[in-house]
């Protein structure tokens, strides 16, 4: 695998969606390719941090109570 | 409203208690995640809860046709999907003239690579901010962006959600990402968190 595969698939990789062989692979060029390895502890980085900033909203309690009061009138 | 239990009309095939006892284990508890995501597509608190809200009415009339104990999740988000499409998406935002599988993504990476290569700026930018930019990015790219980076769910589901080919459901999501980065880049050089060269 050459540099410009490995960026192609970074994503899919990190998102565990690699068939075995291309996984395996794209880990073997990571070992040798410190420029490459940079890129994904950059986009590991990303992806982190994209998780933290949004999942923290929840429903609104009144929307439960919305939801609840038209569905079994309560 | 009479006090006495409701008996089950003829025709329903499960009784009422169950019905409303298997919806609230497995579809009512994805709430967050149906609103988080109403939230991003609608873009405003007052209409993601309409959304939901018609969202789970929808599911509830149909639950007969839900399999139990397959996936309630992909199942509500497609019912969701569906809804904003029919009755939001026109009324909320204006249609999309780009063709979003054009757009080119930027390698912010490439741009911090010698300042900044570990992203430490990212650390500088708060919730409302990636909310925003995530905001702006085109509906397709953020659907796809938020059911992955915000749901964590599979290719394969999302692809079955969106309606699109696995393949679409990848390049869709490395262009959202590259798109969002370079967002997040622009506000962070604007803002003097990281030097570089704003896109």
């Amino acid at each position: 695998m050459n540099c410009r595969e490995c960026v192609e698939h970074l994503y899919e990789f990190l998102d565990r969606e690699l068939t075995p062989e291309l996984e395996r692979e794209l880990r073997e060029h990571l070992e040798d390719c410190p420029p490459c390895g940079e890129q994904y502890d950059f986009e590991e980085l990303f992806l982190k941090f994209l998780r933290a900033r949004c999942k923290t909203q929840g429903a609104p309690a009144e929307l439960k109570k919305r939801v609840l009061r038209e569905l079994f009138g309560e | 409203m009479a006090e006495s239990s409701p008996t089950p009309p003829a025709s329903s095939p499960v009784p009422l208690d169950d019905k409303r006892a298997s919806f609230e284990r497995e579809a009512l508890v994805h709430l967050d995640v149906l609103y988080r995501v109403a939230l991003r597509l609608t873009g405003n608190p007052s209409d993601a809860d309409d959304l939901v809200q018609e969202t789970m009415l929808k599911a509830y009339r149909a639950w007969e046709q839900y399999e139990q104990g397959t996936n309630a999740k992909a199942w509500l988000l497609t019912i969701l999907r569906h809804a904003f499409i029919n009755e939001y998406r026109r009324r909320t935002r204006h249609p999309e003239t780009v063709d979003v599988d054009t757009i080119e993504p930027f390698a912010v990476f490439s741009e911090v690579q010698d300042e900044d290569p570990q992203g430490a700026f990212f650390d500088k930018i708060v919730d409302d901010q990636v909310l925003q930019a995530i905001d702006q990015l085109p509906v397709a790219f953020r659907e796809t962006l938020v059911l992955s980076d915000v749901e964590g769910m599979s290719y394969q589901e999302i692809a079955g959600i969106l309606q699109v080919p696995v393949g679409t459901v990848k390049s869709r999501l490395f262009r959202a990402r590259q798109l969002l980065q370079g967002k997040l880049y622009d506000y962070a050089v604007e803002m003097g968190y990281i030097k570089g060269t704003p896109a």
